[in-house]
């Protein structure tokens, strides 16, 4: 009897045990999950519906895969994707470097390094709004301080938001303003963190910078590296506030990324069934390369 | 000869590498000091070409941003709705961080990994369901549509940076407190928590600062009533012109509160982003 009722006890704390994880870990998800079903699920049967102004008062027509179908012969949709991707590798590249560089320089023997490690941190904590604002005073071309100044080193203006040549670099001026200094310090984190005996060993072996650098630095920074990656492709990704104010998707579109495409598909011209297939196929790229980047990550560990 | 050469080099890389990092200060606080100063001129010389750099000072922006939009009012919306947002995030974020530090158990990676989908989805996607969503409740322009809707982001964040936090803490401690006589929830409570309350603060403030900043579901969900101040500022920009001086002037008055916690919180929050993944 005893015996039985120690072995049910027994039992009952093994199983809790068991189940301890979930008792902390299933609140966060349970709260996101109720959060989330409902719009996830309605985005799903909106992008298999045609809703538009004139469509919802009467009732709102199923209209299969219509939507997907019609996306990808739409070359505005396509014009979006090969924008967004176009911005992600090129703004993702900038930063990766400027910002090693960056970490580099910081992690020199230099006085003040936390203040200046502080101070370049701002850039990346400031709200969208005012970056995209403020960036399109400055690239202003009758009147931003950007074509002054570089009228008085004998720089031509440059049209910085208006020239379908420009803009896009323009946009991606702002987003490594914006964030590399988020890269410099991931990366400078982890220099800091790197064991000093391998890098003895290589100048005693007489190995040069540029070597240690190769076979030694980068590495060690691999793990840091790829979650680097996979924060500024997350971000990236779906940029929209900045954008959005810098130069709404124009001049002739080249600057329309996903997300400002499925805006103006969505609020207006109100084509909610359109929008959500549109961004339904976003959300799936970016899984799936959040997934790949996922992988190395585990793989790394 | 041979030192005094490697001295001249020395001094002449020092010289560059400071020179660099300057630069790379410069350069990123320059357009902000640039936003503060336009925030004190006149509107007239805010186009002034030359830039005037010493003009007299004028409140005159601000005071128009503070008396013809109800700024108080929107400025205490964004407040709250960050305060509670993140109330709420790091509560639930910091158990299941808890729980993903302290336990092993299959899965553990990918479910951790998925906790990030949230914060992957654009917020492109949820927003128009979420508006449908909040319609049906009643509950668009209201405060608690722009909690829960940041939730899907704060969440995610504090899971991620609180799992490195509480990795730094030894798990050594809380096993000693346990035999002692602690339960887990004592032991989390009384040894892990204290010790993990600077990452915690670090965690809020990011929260905080992601909340404050949000743009998109604001415009969408929010009328009259629950505005936030990133929603304000745009609507300095009408059809007929664009007010630099009062952008400015709000821009300001909404990247204060940003700067001063970003200092304040600098050391921790670039050490949270990276741990939560370069430890299991």
């Amino acid at each position: 009897m005893a015996l039985t009722q120690s072995r049910i006890h027994w039992t009952f704390r093994r199983l809790l045990r068991k189940f301890e994880p979930a008792f902390y870990i299933s609140p966060a998800f349970i709260v996101l999950i109720v959060i989330l079903l409902y719009p996830l699920g309605y985005a799903l049967w909106l992008s298999f519906h045609t809703w538009t102004l004139r469509t919802f008062k009467q009732g709102i027509p199923f209209s299969d895969i219509q939507n997907y179908t019609q996306l990808f012969s739409n070359p505005d949709f396509l014009n979006s994707l090969r924008i967004t991707l176009t911005f992600v590798i090129l703004a993702i590249s900038i930063e990766l470097v400027l910002g090693m560089g960056l970490a580099l320089l910081l992690n020199q023997d230099i006085k003040a390094r936390g203040l200046m490690r502080a101070l370049i941190l701002i850039p990346m904590m400031c709200t969208n709004v005012v970056i995209g604002l403020m960036w399109r005073l400055l690239l202003n071309y009758q009147y931003g301080l950007v074509n002054y100044y570089l009228g008085q080193l004998g720089i031509l203006p440059v049209e910085w938001l208006s020239s379908p040549q420009v803009a896009m670099w323009s946009v991606i001026l702002v987003d490594v303003w914006n964030t590399t200094s988020f890269v410099a310090l991931m990366l400078l984190a982890g220099l800091q963190s790197m064991p000093d005996e391998p890098f003895e060993a290589a100048k005693i072996d007489g190995a040069s910078a540029f070597q240690t650098f190769t076979y030694l630095t980068l590495p060690f920074l691999k793990p840091i590296i790829l979650v680097v990656l996979l924060w500024r492709f997350i971000d990236t990704f779906r940029i929209f506030d900045v954008i959005y104010l810098l130069t709404a998707g124009g001049p002739a579109r080249v600057t329309e990324t996903i997300s400002i495409y499925v805006y103006r598909y969505g609020f207006q011209s109100f084509n909610l069934g359109v929008a959500a297939a549109a961004s339904f196929i976003m959300m799936i790229i970016m899984l799936i390369f959040a997934l790949l980047i996922s992988r190395a990550i585990g793989k790394e560990e | 000869m041979q030192g005094k050469n490697y001295r001249l080099i020395k001094l002449v890389s020092k010289i560059i590498i400071y020179s660099l990092v300057i630069l790379a200060v410069f350069l990123s606080l320059a357009p902000i000091v640039y936003l503060f100063i336009t925030g004190f001129k006149e509107p007239d010389l805010t186009f002034a070409i030359p830039p005037v750099w010493k003009f007299t000072p004028t409140t005159q922006n601000y005071r128009e941003v503070l008396t013809t939009t109800n700024f108080s009012k929107y400025f205490m919306n964004s407040v709250t709705i960050a305060l509670i947002t993140t109330g709420i995030a790091i509560l639930l974020g910091s158990l299941a961080a808890y729980g993903f530090s302290r336990f092993r158990f299959r899965g553990k990676f990918w479910l951790k990994m998925s906790s990030l989908i949230p914060q992957m989805l654009p917020p492109i996607v949820l927003v128009v369901p979420l508006y449908v969503l909040f319609n049906r409740l009643d509950w668009i322009d209201t405060r608690q549509a722009l909690v829960v809707s940041y939730l899907t982001f704060t969440i995610p964040l504090s899971i991620w940076m609180m799992t490195g936090f509480f990795d730094d803490v030894p798990i050594e401690l809380e096993e000693a407190a346990m035999i002692d006589g602690c339960s887990r929830f004592g032991a989390l409570f009384r040894v892990s928590l204290p010790l993990a309350v600077p990452g915690m603060a670090a965690t809020a403030i990011l929260a905080f600062i992601y909340c404050w900043n949000e743009f998109l579901y604001a415009v969408i969900l929010t009328g009259r009533d629950a505005r936030t101040l990133p929603v304000i500022i745009t609507s300095f920009m009408t059809n007929k012109s664009i007010l630099w001086g009062r952008i400015a002037a709000s821009g300001s008055l909404v990247l204060i509160p940003v700067i001063i916690f970003a200092l304040l919180a600098q050391r921790y929050l670039v050490r949270g982003l990276g741990k939560g993944a370069v430890k299991g």
